[in-house]
Formats: C-alpha cells, sequence, structure tokens
C-alpha cells in the first residue's frame, strides 16, 4: 500500500474508528450489551466459496418477546457457529440463556431464523433454516417449541417441518385465512450457472431446491405447493422473500426473489388456496442477482410497495472492475429464447399502482446502487412520518471482479480447479475484499431517499447480512440489530426517542395466530394516510419484532387508526395521543370492504370497443443500432412509427395512416360508419422498404384534396442509400401517386407543415434526428418552399441545426408570422423568428445553458396567465444518466482513433471529474487500443475521461453536453422564457409525446403527456415506468392510470384525436406494439 | 589512506570500463524460441481470439524472416510475393550490423506493438537489450536500429490489412428466428467473435474464398437425414467416452487439443478462466520441437516459423470466411434443445460459428508447411501443453497430428464431421498452396532430421 494512503487510514481511524455514534443511531458494543454472538466462518479445502455458492450468505436474526415481560428477545442463528439466544434484561442488557433454552442447534450450515406462534399457544417459536445434503452439511430444519419457562423443544419433526433440503428462510402467513399460521419454505438452487437452460424448469419439483408452501393442518404442516400453484425447480435461486397483500383484496401474496438469471416469483392469492404467478404481467422489471427485500407503504396510498437488493457498486472503482449486466444479444436470448423475464444488476424499487402494476422508480430515488446488499428494513427511524431505509452490506470477497475472472485467477487456478475442486488459499486471496459499511437513507414525501449514511449510522466496514428491528429499549423508536460475519452481531440503538413523535402498536388476535400476523393498519393524522402491516419476516433471513410502528414528526394528535384484522373485520379507534403502546384485541364483527380501496377518481378514458377496427400492430425490425455503433447512449433505430389522421379519401372523415419498420408496409384504415376499415393504397404501399418516422396529411398543391408526405429515418440505411429519402404522395381520383421530392439522407424525426412566406400554400420543414453510422454528428434540418405543390430547398436556414426529434410551429411573438421552436438532443431549445418570410435565430432563454435529451415540445398555458407556455420533454431522472448545469453530461464525438469511423463516449461527473458511462470491455470494443493502455480493469478502474482518451486522442473529439434531464417547461415572461422542472411524476421515464385537448369536459383544454422507451442497453434497463399523465395546470397533475389509460410498459410515440360518430377518441400508437384506442369520456 | 584507496579504487574501475573486451554478440535460436514463449505467455495473459493471435504471431516472423533473406543466400524475399509487401531497407554490410539481432531486434519490436501487456514483454526486452548493450554496445545500436527501419517498415504495411477497420465494424448479428443458425453457447453466451476476419489482407491466399468448402450437409432434425445423422453421432461419441472416463484415449486426445484461450467457469458469483494457448500457438509450439530436434540454425528457425505462421494465419482468414458464411448452430444448442437438455460437451464450444472447424483447418495447413520443411516422417514428442497439465503426445508426422487435432474436435463435443474432415482438407489446399506459390528456401532440401 501507498505510504500517504496508510497515513489516511490511520488519521481516519484515529479519529472515526473509535466513533460509535450516529445522529440517529448508536452502536452498542459486546461490553456494553453482553451480546458476544459472532458468525465467524471457518474455510476448510473442503469448503469455502469455490463449493459452496452462498458460503458468505450469513446466518439470520430474529427479534420477539420470548417470555411475555414485554422486552424483546433476540436470537441469532450461525452457519457453522452455535446459535444464540439472549435474553432482553432491560435497558440493553442481554443475556446468554441458549444453554438452559436448548436453542443452540444441531445443524451444521444455518442459515435464516425466524420467530412465530407456530402452535397457537401465544409464545413465540423459532424456526431455523439449514442447508442439508451438501458439501456434507447434516441436519434438518428445527423448530424450537417455546415451553413458557424460557426453555424450548426442538419438535421439527412432530409438525412435518423437518426438511433436509437448502433452505434460505421461511415466512409465517396465513394464506388461506383459515385463522392459523402456514409457513412459505425459501430454498435455494444451486444449479448450474454454466447454461441459463429453459425457464420452464422451474415447473418440474425438486424437493432440495424448490421452495414449498405448507399449509397448517391442525398442528401439522402440508406441502401444498404442487397445487397451490407454487414453482420448485431446479432453478429457483430463492433468496428474498416478501409476504404482503400486495393487491389489497385480503388475501396476502407473495414476492420471492431469485438469484441469478432466474425470474423472481409475484404469487397473487387467488383466495382459493392457490396463487397465480404475475412477475410479467406486474412488473416491468426486477433485480438480476435477487437479495433481500422488504415491503411498506412509501408513498401514503395504502398500497404496499417493495424493494429487492441487488449489488450494484456505487463506488466509480468497484463499478468499473466489476462484472456488470449483461450484453443486449445475451440479455435478448435470456428474454426472447429462454422466457426469462427483464433483470438488470442493481437495487429495484417497486412502487404499487391501484391497476396491479409497478412503477419502478430505483434510479430516481436514489436507491438503485448499494453494492453488495443483502436485508432492506423500511422503517420510519427519525419519526418524521416517511419510511426510511435501512440497507446492510458486505461481501468478503468479490468474486465478479474483472481482472480476478480473466487475469489473476487463471494464473492461480490452471488446471488445479477441475482436477481437485479447489483453490489453493492463494488464489482466494487474490480475489478483492467488499468490506463496505451499511447505509441508511431518509425517506420523503416525492420518491426521494436521501442517502444519511455518513450522518445517521456510523461508518465502518463491517459485513452485515440479516438484519431485523425492534423497539428493544421501549423508548418508542425502532432500533435495529445485525448479524455480521466475522465480528460480533450489532445492536444500533435508535436516538431519536421522543424528539418526534410515535405510535407503536401491539396486536392481540384470535386463538391460532395471538401476534395478528397479516392484520393492516391504516393511520390517519392531518390528512395523510399512512399504511402498515403485520408481517415480521423482512430483509433478509431475518424476522423483526411483530410491531406496528408509526412516526408522526410534530403532530400530537392522531386522528384515527383503522384496523383490518386477517378475518376482514375491523375497528377504527378516533383521536389518539402519540408516543404510546396501543394494544389492540378485535372487538368488532364489521366487515372491512376491500372494493373501498380500490376506487378510483372519475374515469376519464375508457377503452373503445374493439379497438375501432383499428387492429394495427406495429413491428420494429430487428435491427440493433449497437451491433454497428458500440457506443452510442441509446439507439436511432426505433423513433417510429409514423401516424397521421386525416381524411385521405375525401369523404370529410378522418382516416389514419400508420408507417411501417423497414421493410413493413404502411397500413392506411378509413372510416366508414361503424368502423374503420384497412384499404390498401399500392403506390404507398409499393415503399415498405422505408421506415417511416413521421408523416403528414394536407393538401400540398391546393386541389382541394389531401396529400401524403413521409418522413424517414430507421438509422440502418447508410450514406446516400435510396430507402433513405422522404417520400411525397399526391392524391388523384382514387389512388395515390409518388411525386418528386428533395432527396435527403438524414434520419427524419418531425415534418412541420407551415405557410411561412404567406404564399398560400403549405410549405415543408423536415427535422432530421441523425445521421446513419453518424451518431453525434449534427444533421442539416431543411426548409422546403411549395411553389404549385411541388417542394423545392432554395435557402436553409437549418443547416446543422442538431439532432431535432420535435418541432412546432408556434408565433411567439405575435406578428402573425408563424414562428418556429425546435428541440432535441444535445441541445437546447432552439428558437426561429419568421420576418415576413426569412428565418432567424433568437434567443429569449433566460438561461441558454439547457441542454437536454429533449424528446418533445407542445405549447400550453400551463400557468394560466394567458400567454403561451412551452412544455418539454426530456429524458427524466429515473435513469442512470446524471447532470447538471455546472457539470454537464457529456459526449465526446469524434473518430478519436483515427480509423475512419466516428465513435462517442458518455461521461458523467462525479466527485470532480468526468467518468465514463461505459466500462473497458465496451469501450475496448471499439477502440481497442485502450487494451494496450490499461492491460487490467483495475487500472481502468477510476479513471477519468481525460486520462482514459488521453492527448492522443482528446483533440479529436467534440463534445456535446446535457445540462438538465428534466422534463418540464419554459415558462414565459413576456417574450422571455425560464425553464420550470415538472415534479417528480413526470420524471419517471422519457416524455416521447404531447397532446392538448379539453380532456375532463371543463372548457379548458388539458396536456396528455406520456412516454416510456426502451432503446437502451441492459446497463440503463428499461424505461417503462411512466403511466402517462394528465397536465392540468402546474399544480395539478394527475397520472393517467388514475383516470383511466394505462401505458406503464409501453412506448408511446403519438398520440392522436379521432372524430368517429360524434364521439372523441384518442389514438395511441406505440414502438413495437399494437395501436389503442381509447374514447374520451367527457361529460 | 582512505584517499588513495578511493583513487586507486577509481582508476581501477576507470582502467576495467574502458579497457572491457567487445564481443561479438551470438544470436542463437534459443533465443527466437525464448522471445516467442514470452510473447505466447502475454498473449494468453492477455486473452487474444485465436484468430487475432495468428496475426500477432506472423508479422513479427515476416519481419525476422525479411532481414535473414537479406544476408542468407539460401533464402528469398517475400517481397512481391505477399500482397503489398515491398522490400524492406537494405542492410548497410559495412556499418558493423549482427542482421541475426536485428531480425530479433525487429521480431521483438513487432510482437511488443502487437501485444497488450507491454509491461510484462518489457522484463524479456530491457534485460536482452542492457545484456547486449554490455556485450558489444556499437554491434548492438547499429543492429537495433536497422531491426527498428525494418521493423516500422513491416508495420506500416501490417496496418493496411484492415486489422484496425475490422475493430470497429458490425458485431454479429445473432438470428434466434432460424434455428439453423449459430447461437451464443454456454456459459458465457459470449458474442460470435471476429464476424470480419475474412476481411483481413491474406499472405498467401489471394482472396478469403479461395479454398471456400463445400457447404456442410443441409440442416435437418428428420433422423435420416445427414445433417442429424452427424448431430446424433457428435452425441453418441460423446456419451460413449465419457463413460469410458477422463483415462478413454479420445478424451485425452479432446483435451490435448482444447487450445481454447478462455474457458469461463463459473460456480455461483464465482467466475473466472481457465486460458490455454491457441491452436495457432500450438503449432507454433510444434515448430519450435521440430526446429530444435533438428538443430536448426537461427535463419532456418525463422524460416520455419515464418513458414508456419503464415500458413496458420491465412487458414484463420479462410475458415472464417465459411464460419460466417455457413454461420451453422453448434452441437452443444441442439443437443440441448432437441436432445438433451443436461448434454455438456466435454470441451467448451468457442464462441462462433461451427463450419469448418478452425483448429482443423489451420492444423491442415500447418501440418503441410512443417511436412514440407522438416519432411514427410518427421516423428516428435509434443510437449507443448505441458504447462497447463496436459502431458506428452508422441506423433510419426506432422499430417498424423493435424488429423488427431481435427478429429479431437468431434470428441470434444464441439463440431459435426463434416467440419472436421472437410476443415483439415481445407488447410491443406492453403499449405499446398503456400508450398508451391511461395518460394522462400532457394535450395528446397529438407532439413535434417
Amino acid at each position: 500500500m501507498n505510504n500517504k494512503l496508510l497515513y489516511i487510514l490511520v488519521l481516519v481511524c484515529a479519529l472515526g474508528c473509535k466513533q460509535n455514534k450516529g445522529e440517529l443511531f448508536v452502536k452498542r458494543s459486546a461490553n456494553d450489551t453482553g451480546i458476544t454472538f459472532e458468525n465467524t466462518l471457518t474455510e476448510t479445502k473442503d469448503l469455502s466459496i469455490l463449493d459452496y455458492l452462498y458460503f458468505y450468505n450469513g446466518g439470520g436474526v430474529a427479534i420477539g418477546d420470548i417470555n411475555n415481560d414485554s422486552l424483546p428477545d433476540i436470537y441469532f442463528s450461525g452457519n457453522q457457529v452455535k446459535n444464540k439466544l439472549y435474553l432482553n434484561k432491560g435497558n440493553l442488557q442481554f443475556e446468554d440463556i441458549t444453554e438452559n433454552a436448548g436453542v443452540a442447534g444441531n445443524s451444521s450450515w444455518n442459515t435464516g431464523a425466524i420467530m412465530g406462534d407456530v402452535n397457537g399457544d401465544g409464545l413465540l417459536d423459532i424456526y431455523v433454516c439449514a442447508v442439508v445434503g451438501l458439501n456434507g452439511f447434516n441436519g434438518y430444519n428445527e423448530l424450537f417449541i417455546n415451553q413458557g419457562d424460557a426453555t424450548f423443544k426442538e419438535s421439527a419433526a412432530d409438525y412435518g417441518l423437518d426438511f433436509e433440503s437448502y433452505s434460505s428462510s421461511a415466512a409465517f402467513l396465513d394464506y388461506d385465512l383459515d385463522g392459523d399460521l402456514d409457513i412459505y419454505l425459501l430454498n435455494h438452487a444451486i444449479h448450474t450457472q454454466d447454461s441459463y437452460g429453459n425457464a420452464q424448469i422451474r415447473h418440474k419439483r425438486i424437493y432440495e431446491t424448490g421452495d414449498k408452501l405448507l399449509r397448517n393442518d391442525n398442528g401439522t404442516f402440508t406441502d401444498v405447493s404442487e397445487e397451490a400453484g407454487i414453482y420448485g425447480g431446479v432453478n429457483g435461486y430463492g433468496l428474498g422473500i416478501a409476504v404482503s397483500d400486495f393487491n389489497q383484496d385480503g388475501y396476502p401474496d407473495l414476492y420471492i426473489g431469485n438469484d441469478f438469471h432466474e425470474d423472481d416469483y409475484y404469487y397473487l392469492n387467488n383466495g382459493d388456496g392457490t396463487f397465480k404467478e404475475s412477475i410479467k404481467e406486474a412488473f416491468g422489471h426486477t433485480t438480476r442477482f435477487s437479495m433481500g427485500s422488504d415491503v411498506a407503504d412509501i408513498n401514503h396510498d395504502g398500497l404496499p410497495d417493495l424493494i429487492s437488493l441487488d449489488m450494484l457498486g456505487k463506488d466509480e472503482i468497484v463499478l468499473k472492475s466489476s462484472e456488470g449486466d449483461d450484453d443486449i444479444q445475451i440479455q435478448k436470448l435470456k428474454t426472447e429464447t429462454f422466457g426469462y423475464h427483464n433483470q438488470y444488476t442493481r437495487n429495484m424499487l417497486s412502487v404499487n399502482q391501484p391497476n396491479g402494476k409497478f412503477l419502478e422508480t430505483a434510479l430516481q430515488s436514489g436507491v438503485a446502487a448499494t453494492d453488495w446488499s443483502w436485508s432492506a428494513l423500511f422503517g420510519d427511524y427519525n419519526q418524521d412520518g416517511e419510511q426510511d431505509l435501512y440497507i446492510s452490506n458486505g461481501i468478503p470477497k468479490r468474486p465478479n471482479d474483472l481482472d480476478y475472472i480473466n487475469y489473476i485467477s487463471n494464473e492461480n487456478i490452471r488446471s488445479k480447479i477441475n482436477n481437485t475442486n479447489l483453490v489453493d488459499q492463494k488464489a482466494l486471496k487474490m480475489m478483492p475484499s467488499g468490506f463496505i459499511g451499511n447505509m441508511i437513507f431518509k425517506g420523503s414525501n416525492n420518491l426521494q431517499f436521501i442517502d444519511e449514511s455518513k450522518t445517521w449510522i456510523s461508518q465502518d466496514t463491517i459485513i452485515s447480512g440479516a438484519t431485523a428491528y425492534s423497539d428493544l429499549d421501549n423508548d418508542g423508536d425502532l432500533d435495529l440489530v445485525t448479524n455480521n460475519l466475522y465480528s460480533p452481531a450489532e445492536i444500533q440503538e435508535n436516538t431519536t426517542n421522543n424528539k418526534a413523535n410515535w405510535l407503536k402498536i401491539k396486536l392481540n388476535y384470535r386463538e391460532k395466530n395471538k401476534f395478528g400476523i397479516g392484520t393492516k393498519v391504516f393511520s390517519y393524522a392531518n390528512g395523510i394516510q399512512q399504511f402498515k402491516e403485520m408481517y415480521t419476516v423482512r430483509g433478509f433471513q431475518a424476522s423483526s419484532e411483530p410491531l406496528i410502528h408509526f412516526g408522526y414528526g410534530e403532530i400530537y394528535n392522531i386522528d384515527s387508526v383503522k384496523i383490518v384484522w386477517p378475518d376482514k373485520s375491523y375497528q377504527t379507534i378516533t383521536n389518539i395521543a402519540t408516543n404510546q403502546t396501543l394494544y389492540i384485541s378485535p372487538n368488532q364483527n364489521k366487515a372491512f370492504d376491500y372494493s373501498n380501496l380500490h376506487t378510483q377518481k372519475q374515469l376519464l378514458f375508457k377503452k373503445a370497443l374493439n379497438n375501432l377496427g383499428i387492429d394495427f400492430i406495429h413491428v420494429e425490425d430487428s435491427y440493433s443500432d449497437y451491433l454497428r455503433q458500440k457506443l452510442i447512449p441509446y439507439q436511432m433505430s426505433d423513433r417510429g412509427p409514423a401516424v397521421s389522421v386525416g381524411d385521405l379519401n375525401a369523404d370529410g372523415k378522418d382516416d389514419i395512416f400508420f408507417g411501417g419498420s423497414k421493410y413493413i408496409a404502411s397500413q392506411v384504415y378509413v372510416q366508414e360508419d361503424s368502423t374503420f376499415q384497412q384499404i390498401t393504397y399500392p403506390e404507398i404501399k409499393m415503399d415498405s422498404i422505408k421506415e417511416d418516422i413521421t408523416s403528414i396529411i394536407a393538401d400540398f398543391n391546393n386541389d382541394g384534396k389531401n396529400d401524403l408526405i413521409i418522413g424517414t429515418g430507421g438509422a440502418d440505411f447508410f450514406n446516400e442509400m435510396k430507402p433513405l429519402t422522404d417520400s411525397y404522395y399526391i392524391s388523384s381520383d382514387s389512388v395515390f401517386t409518388k411525386k418528386a421530392f428533395p432527396e435527403m439522407f438524414e434520419n427524419t424525426s418531425v415534418l412541420i407543415k407551415l405557410d411561412y412566406d404567406h404564399d398560400n400554400d403549405f410549405d415543408i420543414i423536415v427535422c432530421n434526428q441523425s445521421i446513419s453510422a453518424d451518431y453525434g454528428n449534427r444533421p442539416n434540418s431543411y426548409l422546403l418552399k411549395n411553389t404549385d405543390g411541388n417542394f423545392n430547398i432554395t435557402e436553409n436556414p437549418f443547416n446543422q441545426l442538431g439532432m431535432i426529434t420535435d418541432a412546432i410551429v408556434t408565433d411567439f411573438n405575435n406578428d402573425g408570422w408563424e414562428d418556429l421552436l425546435f428541440v432535441g438532443e444535445w441541445m437546447s431549445p432552439k428558437f426561429f423568428q419568421n420576418n415576413e418570410g426569412k428565418f432567424t435565430e433568437i434567443h429569449p432563454l433566460e438561461n441558454e445553458k439547457l441542454n437536454g435529451l429533449w424528446q418533445s415540445v407542445i405549447s400550453f398555458d400551463i400557468d394560466g396567465d394567458g400567454d403561451q407556455d412551452y412544455l418539454l420533454g426530456n429524458w427524466g431522472l429515473n435513469t442512470k444518466f446524471s447532470t447538471s448545469e455546472e457539470h454537464p453530461m457529456k459526449m465526446y464525438y469524434g473518430d478519436l482513433d483515427k480509423n475512419g469511423a466516428t465513435e462517442t463516449i458518455v461521461s458523467t461527473y462525479k466527485d470532480g471529474k468526468d467518468y465514463p458511462v461505459d466500462g473497458l470491455k465496451e469501450l475496448s470494443s471499439q477502440l481497442v487500443s485502450l487494451r494496450k493502455k490499461f492491460n487490467s480493469y483495475s487500472s481502468f478502474a477510476g479513471k477519468s475521461m481525460e486520462d482514459i482518451l488521453g492527448e492522443n486522442m482528446l483533440p479529436n473529439a467534440e463534445i456535446l453536453k446535457v445540462h438538465t434531464l428534466n422534463s418540464g417547461f419554459l415558462k414565459n415572461e413576456n417574450g422571455k422564457f425560464t425553464f420550470v422542472p415538472f415534479s417528480y411524476k413526470l420524471q419517471l421515464a422519457p416524455i416521447m409525446s404531447f397532446l392538448e385537448f379539453d380532456f375532463n369536459g371543463d372548457n379548458k383544454t388539458e396536456v396528455l403527456a406520456a412516454g416510456n422507451y426502451f432503446g437502451v442497453k441492459p446497463y440503463h434497463g428499461r424505461f417503462d415506468s411512466f403511466p402517462g399523465a394528465l397536465i392540468s395546470n402546474n399544480n395539478n397533475i394527475t397520472l393517467a392510470n388514475k383516470i383511466g389509460l394505462d401505458l406503464i410498459g409501453k412506448s408511446i410515440r403519438n398520440m392522436n384525436i379521432i372524430k368517429f360518430n360524434n364521439n372523441n377518441y384518442i389514438l395511441l400508437t406505440f414502438n413495437d406494439e399494437a395501436a389503442e384506442v381509447y374514447q374520451i369520456l367527457k361529460p | 589512506m582512505k584517499k588513495y584507496a578511493c583513487i586507486l579504487l577509481a582508476v581501477f574501475l576507470f582502467v576495467n570500463c574502458t579497457e572491457k573486451k567487445q564481443e561479438p554478440i551470438k544470436i542463437s535460436p534459443d533465443d527466437l524460441h525464448n522471445s516467442i514463449d514470452h510473447v505466447i505467455d502475454i498473449m494468453i495473459h492477455d486473452i487474444f481470439s485465436p484468430p487475432v493471435a495468428s496475426r500477432i504471431f506472423a508479422y513479427p516472423n515476416i519481419a525476422a524472416y525479411e532481414i535473414v533473406a537479406q544476408t542468407n543466400p539460401d533464402y528469398k524475399s517475400l517481397a512481391g510475393q505477399l500482397k503489398d509487401l515491398r522490400p524492406i531497407p537494405a542492410i548497410d554490410t559495412v556499418s558493423g550490423i549482427n542482421p541475426q539481432l536485428s531480425a530479433l531486434i525487429a521480431h521483438m519490436n513487432i510482437s511488443r506493438q502487437l501485444i497488450f501487456s507491454e509491461d510484462k514483454f518489457d522484463v524479456l526486452q530491457d534485460s536482452l537489450f542492457t545484456k547486449w548493450k554490455t556485450m558489444n554496445e556499437p554491434e548492438f545500436e547499429a543492429s537495433k536500429a536497422y531491426g527498428l527501419k525494418v521493423a516500422e517498415h513491416i508495420k506500416e504495411w501490417m496496418s493496411k490489412d484492415n486489422y484496425s477497420q475490422t475493430r470497429t465494424m458490425p458485431k454479429f448479428t445473432v438470428d434466434t428466428d432460424d434455428q439453423a443458425r449459430w447461437q451464443p453457447t454456454p456459459p458465457a453466451y459470449m458474442d460470435g467473435i471476429e464476424p470480419h476476419w475474412n476481411k483481413i489482407r491474406p499472405f498467401i491466399i489471394d482472396s478469403a474464398s479461395q479454398f471456400k468448402p463445400i457447404p456442410p450437409p443441409a440442416f435437418s432434425l428428420e433422423k435420416d437425414s445427414d445433417f442429424y445423422k452427424e448431430l446424433i453421432e457428435v452425441y453418441n461419441i460423446s456419451n460413449e467416452i465419457t463413460k469410458n472416463g477422463d483415462e478413454s484415449e479420445e478424451v485425452a486426445i479432446a483435451k490435448f487439443w482444447d487450445c481454447n484461450p478462455y474457458v469461463s467457469v463459473t460456480r455461483g458469483h464465482l467466475m473466472f478462466a481457465t486460458k490455454k494457448i491457441t491452436p495457432g500457438a500450438h503449432w507454433i509450439g510444434i515448430t519450435k520441437i521440430a526446429a530444435k530436434k533438428t538443430n536448426s540454425n537461427f535463419d532456418d528457425t525463422v524460416f520455419a516459423y515464418t513458414k508456419t505462421s503464415m500458413a496458420i494465419a491465412d487458414g484463420f482468414i479462410s475458415c472464417w470466411d465459411e464460419k460466417y458464411r455457413s454461420n451453422l448452430i453448434r452441437p452443444e444448442t441442439l443437443i440441448n434443445q432437441h436432445i438433451d437438455e443436461n448434454w455438456k460437451p466435454i470441451l467448451q464450444t468457442p464462441p462462433f460459428p461451427e463450419y469448418t472447424s478452425g483448429h482443423s483447418v489451420v492444423s491442415g495447413a500447418a501440418a503441410t508447411a512443417l511436412t514440407s520443411i522438416f519432411g514427410e516422417d518427421f516423428s516428435f514428442e509434443d510437449d507443448t501443453e505441458t504447462p497447463y497439465g496436459l502431458p506428452i503426445r508422441k506423433f510419426n508426422s506432422f499430417n498424423e497430428a493435424a488429423d488427431e487435432a481435427a478429429i479431437s474436435r468431434m470428441y470434444g463435443g464441439i463440431h459435426y464431421r463434416a467440419a472436421v474432415e472437410v476443415g483439415v482438407g481445407q488447410g491443406r489446399k492453403i499449405g499446398a498452396l503456400l508450398n508451391s506459390k511461395i518460394e522462400m528456401k532457394k535450395n528446397s532440401s529438407l532439413a535434417h532430421n
């Protein structure tokens, strides 16, 4: 180690290591508490990470009051060391009573530990999972039945719970609502990760690895997995389990997190003893290496939200030296050939929606990357009324280190591994360690989580796994207990105490389920709802104290608390003082009506019957930009289809033109009396080789009949290939004939019509987004003057205008001559003023540093002050991209290595430097010389763009910038414009399209915003979480899934209003999806 | 007294330095062998795919050979014989240049450019340079200057072989809709490597497709089709020899010729690679064995390496041309899909289409070249793979070794019979063209066995 670094470390230690105090949590050492349990692993030549893939997953922790003295006691399970039970003596003093209690356990490898009242006697029993039948591990899952005198009797066999399988954890739930507690046993696979195999192998049940649903039949447990529809295959790497009534129908559902390529399972309880696995229907994407998880209502809507953990590094060096997401082709192979769901390597925060789907917001929420994470526990740790989040972290050895995989391991392993099945200690030692601190995030009311790890808790580098919360000292706040590897278990005392108000609820439910597992509690205070469910198994391999805890900040009085018991009876308690513990038993027979939780606001949209006969399905051709331009930040080839609504057959009714992608013909639907009918115009259909991105229907030759112009793109054809040229068809009689049009070879994004020269015909502006195989170059857009229906470029004010994505005609100076506003990627909105037929760029932005990845624009008076503001759709904040005005995201563009082809490298700013988004593997696939400059991943990790490109390549780069990723609006203040970002709800994904209409019949127009985009590499995931939103004004924004439109998981390209039989409909056209029609139901 | 001692010591040192004898630098064939071995070690570390590795062997050898051909009347320059290669700068015979030293330095210089880990290369180069400089600085400097000049000349030629352009050409597009087409294979599911290798300028053949092989049997899953029979043959052979265990001759043959530079191993979150030399490097190793066995001198050794490495390089160009033309699916994919989902080949399937077998083609090409140099019945003990824990195998001729290398791919479960049999023939045609078209040794008597 470098000496300087050593000094710094020593200094940091001297100042910090003794400091066990964070602002919120104080660590209590073994000396203070008497808790000396330490989960120490002993590696042998037959047992290490090589022999057992979950060697480092750690033990469990369960908290509950085993002797009913109101002091929660703690049970730790150890992998190889004996389990321990500590009796809480008050004041955070604990006594080891393992010996007398008889709970040390006999299995050779223990995993999760949970407490629950298995036999319904009101006493908490302990269930300890074990891995048996691998690596010589013996034993079985042990059930310690509480005898009521602080002793336990191991009785697993009597209850039918003595499984000899590969268990990681288990959870209690009453899935059939028969009043007793059933068990879901979580097992893990050891199946090879060498080959994925078809996803269907999950249907073939394997005893050792398959999860099990165990029904409690009067005290013995029956495996009902098969009949209940629970998967139990050889490939279920079950590590995470969360129980919750996700769909609020009264029946508990399950979320099972599976490691590696196996999908997570989302089991919705059918209420008849069976479950329906629904991950693909409800979740757009999930964690890939799924670890622990937790559930809580983080946004006060009464629906449980979910976090599932993964292992994405947050530190730049870890990030660049670790194996990351799949290559895009492998990802496709997994999803399209093998049948797996979209999975990405980062934490996922899935926010539950009323229509049964989830929005995933981890990137926007700030909790996507917490490194090698095990347990997530939501809790209102600072008692401000918002759910905070604690995440335990660390791995002794990072087996996904790229240098280890590619370089170091070989020299130490060579053929040995195959012959002796063992790597010597030397090889293991060369694997970098991952001793990283735990993290804590402060919750808020806008889905934001603020990292408070450096303030709320003391930082250490201990490896913590299983974690549980409990009010150990009965002072009203939630304390935390972690089971650590190679280091004593820890108690973190919460010192919030009475600085903020709280309420604890302990339930006393009916016989067989005294602790009220499955009970729901709604709290209402100051108009804010909070919602909690009584499930103790949370986080990872652990169970927390059976306790409902709420924080209230400054509020002293709670308006009401509603308790909904598992049998659906409920009671309401009103006017409750904070800072007390309520003990509640059922006292009402009123049945709770779950449908009340699902009443929606007034619906504005309804799916049109039969889609009005419009059965257009857009099919994107299979071209992938990344095969040719390996480093571009997103695709250019998926920006279609074109859609235009207009009267094509001169019958006065709206018809529809849908463009096709490459080699796929466009389609025309004409409106008849009762339906739309597809018809063919041969001349148009013949041009199917072209990819139609945008189109426009209007009478261009002033003959009284509408003509059609199609803008072509697709980014596949290149140079001056004919399929890149745009098309112009004029209608004559009942056919369309092709007409000459200026040849332009850029990828077109938008066509604009206007009469810029006031000669009473429509002129055209062809806006272009990119040049094929040369992404980063600024294409020309063109002004086409109309002379008697013929278009010509006379002079062009729009050379090198930029990567235009959208443009509108708007007379912003109100002089009767239509002006233009262009938006695009890596550029600021551009205003062109029409001075009686001459365009000049003007600069009315108060701040010119407004480069974005702009996707869409519309004019709308959003602040209701009578002038036109401009709404701008941008990339959004739910992304790995990041930027700021001071430290913009950059794109280095040019022929960096002078081999005749241009490339782009995108960088974002972190701690004083610009770092590439891509890693060495990706960059060197385009710039081979980087492999010579950096012959190991560690030599590359942590290098800035300047270091990487160096003086050889840096001068070859033009640098493009993005200052903001926020969608927002340009507020018009007397012709000057200031940018105002939208609220967080409109930042969930790129906004691709706006549509203005009076949707709610209030005689004022609103704007519907829609988006989502999937043309990115697996590293970026999938922007599928924006349901669309109705913008009435800046303070009144409603997500569209609350008013009848469901746009989650679909990537919109166009929205059009269609008039049909005196009703208004909205036509939604998506990329690579079927078009949808909704009726606008305005009163 | 101390002062005098110091002066004495200084005088002694001075005298010692100035009077040091300038011995002539002798370059032995082992110097070249050692350097190539060192480059091979670095190539293993850096992980070069087999086609790219073949290019790393060829150009340094040609540079060395061209210098040898300047001064050794037995050898004829390749300039004018290889596409676009112009004569290297003439050697100045009066300036004290040691041509063999120049040849070795040129060889090292180009090798260093072609590998990634220069730091590892410099360990050897620095120590050699220091040694030579100490032995005879003027001779070293003169030879080095000429060697580098030639290296520049060859590098200029090398830079126009389309290698850098192919780096940014499109990645291979996997066609998952057509079940006959190649798909990435377990466990790493890597992209198809070097889909544009047929655009690399060849050395001997006039185009990548000059020896375009007959197409593979038409894809069919009908039980009585030729294709299916070949598929099931791979499966049956594999099962049979697996049953006989690791000790069986066929398993030994498969493992001996594995020559996979990157075998990915996954154990849970733990991943690593076991890395070996490439097929080309194996045949370079056999060249070394033959050269040593015949006590070939430096010039003859350079010749042997050069000729063999050109055969190997063109073998890859020709083979890769066919691979991405027929784009045929690997047995592992089909067997897992249609016959046995748990079947694994004995060797890990390498990441490119099946037809023809690369190892078969280059083995055929290299063996033909080596036979022309060292003779038909040249027996040898092949210890090339001993550093990777594999045994020595004995062969009675290069062709016998080539045939075994070819069939090993079937035993390994990664190729059908057609790819192996057609492949080795494809390689032999390239070797035969090399022997007939390219004139290198003027007095073409065989080296002594």
